[in-house]
């Protein structure tokens, strides 16, 4: 197997004060490999967001704190880098997208200054070459006009218009990684399914490597070739996307799956499955399923499930279908 | 832009006006006679008389308001009861003392009060943050006058490194005149700007747009200046303009410690001495600092602002 370029193992985030943590990212592991498209998937509150933000150290600290784990990307340790030299990586390997286009950006700036700061941060240009790049970008995230849009400010776009600003200045330095939290949660249906086009064209033309994050798996299996499933701070499943489609291990990932049909359908929705997320940290022990699962049994209550193989690139977390006890390969 | 500011400069006159009506209501239409309050119970009825003549308080009240709104677009405010001069040479005397002292007070508070906000903000709950919490609890607490005579026992009767009164004549005289009293001014306003600044800036660095900035890659100086005080800047402009007009109050208090000329001193005399056209004068000078600093504050808005710019 290839050397992963991210690799995240056993990560812990905690909230809170050190003397009483509630634990809201519990022992997660992730991979993604060079120029491969993975995506998470999960209720709201589950640790999406907190888990992405985590890669680049951008949990808001305080109140939360990665409390242990790795995470390495191209065999450096994130974590225990300074953050002077992590802020190189920022933005020129790893490039970030947020759910909200309307507050993402800055009001007071213009979108060329909010764009050619990306580029300035990572790359000497002058500033003919500069502006040059920016229109560049413009034009590969599908702005029209470009050249008379520099000088706009981000009210004068269209949430539509802004997730592509976003875009623009996320690919601005060619990262090997752009992680999207939401991307396309806030926009409506049409918008949505263009921002995801634009998505899918990045990746082709720079063969960037994409972590989409979603609760919408009709998104996901869109763009990637891969997901995991969250539920409650712990990644429950972790498979190719046809492999989970088909050959679903989790009761959650059947319950999220209850209602999708095939993969050909459009835009397959959460099914609701019956009770709401647990509070985070309220589980102590147990699988965090347990009051919701209809395979549930004794052990569930008593044990964690440890992950278990179910194919070439498929592992679950559940006492009911694990197969074998696995060591994972890494 | 241009637009706007027109726009903006027009409608401020209703505001004006407003002011003015009231000002001369309350001169006018409240209970007491003006010409007794000024001569006393004791004048003249001769006296009297004279002095309703001088001021037209004989006239319908209509002719008496045009006059008046005609004396203060022709900035012709009569003639000092006490002092024998004209009372637009006496606010043209006295002004610009009380504009130099707001203007070295408020260049003090700007440039201590922000980074002292920054670094309270930045350093929230550390050392310094509590540092300026302390501090800028003394700012509030300590009142003008006592502050002014403290500063004045100490430095000037004390230990002599500043003059005891007066203005001085050349810059650096003038700089050494100004220190204390505008050192007296400024420790209110690096209290509450720099308290604006904190409150201001802590919330802007926990918008998404920071955020964006952070995961560009940007170091931490530039998200707090770049991103995070241009934004902050937006509520701070607003508090300026406050603190620019809690000087008109501070100043009647330094000017009378520090034995300064000004408008504030000016009116307090005038005042004590029942010197009418004066405090008209006075009062109308103050309500229209008061609508001009609130229209550049406006103005200030609109330059950071590009989200009002282009409306
Ligand atoms: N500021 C905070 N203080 C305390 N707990 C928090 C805070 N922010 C997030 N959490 C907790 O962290 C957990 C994970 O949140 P996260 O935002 O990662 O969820 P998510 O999967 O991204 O959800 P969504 O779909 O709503 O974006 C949640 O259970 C939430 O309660
Ligand atoms: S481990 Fe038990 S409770 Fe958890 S999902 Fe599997 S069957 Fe349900
Ligand atoms: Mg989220």
């Amino acid at each position: 197997m290839s050397a992963p370029l991210l690799n995240v193992e056993s990560l812990c985030v905690e909230f809170g004060p050190k003397s009483a943590p509630i634990r809201v990212i519990n022992s997660v592991n992730l991979r993604v490999d060079a120029g491969e498209a993975v995506g998470i998937v999960g209720e709201s509150g589950s640790g999406k967001s907190i888990t992405s933000l985590s890669i680049l150290r951008l949990v808001p600290e305080p109140p939360s704190r990665i409390a242990s784990g790795r995470i390495e990307f191209e065999g450096r340790d994130l974590l225990a880098m300074p953050k002077s030299q992590l802020r190189h990586m920022r933005g020129r390997d790893i490039a970030m997208i947020f759910q909200e286009p309307m507050s993402s950006l800055n009001p007071v700036m213009t979108v060329e200054a909010q764009i050619g700061e990306a580029i300035m941060l990572h790359q000497r240009l002058g500033r003919a070459e500069r502006r040059a790049r920016v229109i560049e970008l413009l034009r590969l995230v599908g702005i029209p006009d470009p050249e008379s849009r520099l000088k706009a400010y981000p009210h004068q776009f269209s949430g539509g218009m802004r997730q592509r600003v976003m875009i623009a200045i996320a690919v601005a330095c060619n990262p090997k990684l752009l992680i999207a939290d939401e991307p396309t949660t806030a926009l409506d249906v049409t918008i949505q399914a263009q921002v995801l086009d634009l998505m899918k064209d990045v990746r082709r033309k720079l063969n960037t490597a994409i972590l989409l994050i979603s609760h919408d798996l009709g998104v996901i299996a869109e763009v990637c070739e891969r997901v995991l499933v969250m539920y409650a701070g712990h990644v429950v499943e972790d498979a190719d996307i046809r492999s989970l489609f088909e050959n679903p291990q989790h009761p959650y990932t059947r319950g999220l799956l209850r209602a999708v049909p095939s993969l050909t359908d459009e835009h397959p929705r959460l099914y609701q499955i019956p009770g709401s997320v647990p509070q985070a940290g309220s589980i102590r022990q147990g699988c965090p399923f347990y009051a919701r699962c209809d395979l549930r049994q004794d052990i569930c209550a008593r044990a964690m499930p440890a992950m278990s193989t179910h194919g070439a690139r498929h592992v679950a977390a559940c006492w009911a279908t694990q197969s074998m006890p696995e060591v994972r390969s890494a | 832009m241009a637009r706007y500011i027109f726009v903006r400069v027009l409608d401020s006159i209703p505001t004006i006006l407003l002011v003015l009506t009231l000002v001369f209501l309350a001169m006018r239409i409240l209970p007491g006679d003006p010409a007794i309050a000024v001569l006393g119970e004791n004048a003249q009825p001769e006296t009297i008389a004279r002095f309703r003549e001088q001021f037209g308080l004989n006239d319908p009240l209509w002719l008496q308001y045009l006059h008046f709104l005609g004396d203060v677009f022709t900035f012709d405010f009569g003639n000092s009861l006490v002092k024998s001069a004209p009372v637009s040479t006496l606010i043209a005397n006295n002004l610009p003392y009380t504009i130099e002292l707001t203007i070295a007070a408020m260049l003090i508070g700007i440039t201590f009060g922000i980074p002292m906000g920054v670094m309270a903000a930045v350093k929230r709950n550390k050392l310094p943050d509590n540092a300026f919490r302390v501090f800028s609890l003394v700012g509030y607490a300590v009142p003008d006058f006592y502050l002014g005579a403290v500063l004045l026992l100490t430095f000037s009767l004390g230990l002599g490194w500043f003059p005891i009164n007066g203005v001085g004549t050349d810059f650096v005289s003038r700089m050494h005149h100004i220190a204390l009293p505008a050192l007296t001014l400024a420790m209110l306003k690096m209290a509450f700007i720099g308290r604006l600044t904190r409150t201001s800036l802590l919330e802007v660095l926990g918008r998404d747009y920071v955020r964006t900035a952070r995961a560009k890659g940007a170091s931490e100086r530039r998200v707090v200046y770049r991103h995070g005080l241009r934004n902050a800047l937006l509520p701070l402009s607003t508090g300026l303009g406050l603190s620019i007009l809690s000087t008109l109050s501070g100043s009647v208090a330094v000017e009378l410690v520090f034995n300064r000329p000004g408008i504030g001193r000016l009116l307090i005399e005038a005042i004590t001495e029942r010197d009418y056209p004066v405090i008209q004068a006075g009062v109308v000078v103050f309500a229209l600092v008061v609508v001009i600093v609130n229209l550049l504050m406006d103005l200030v808005y609109v330059a950071v602002d590009p989200r009002i710019r282009v409306q």
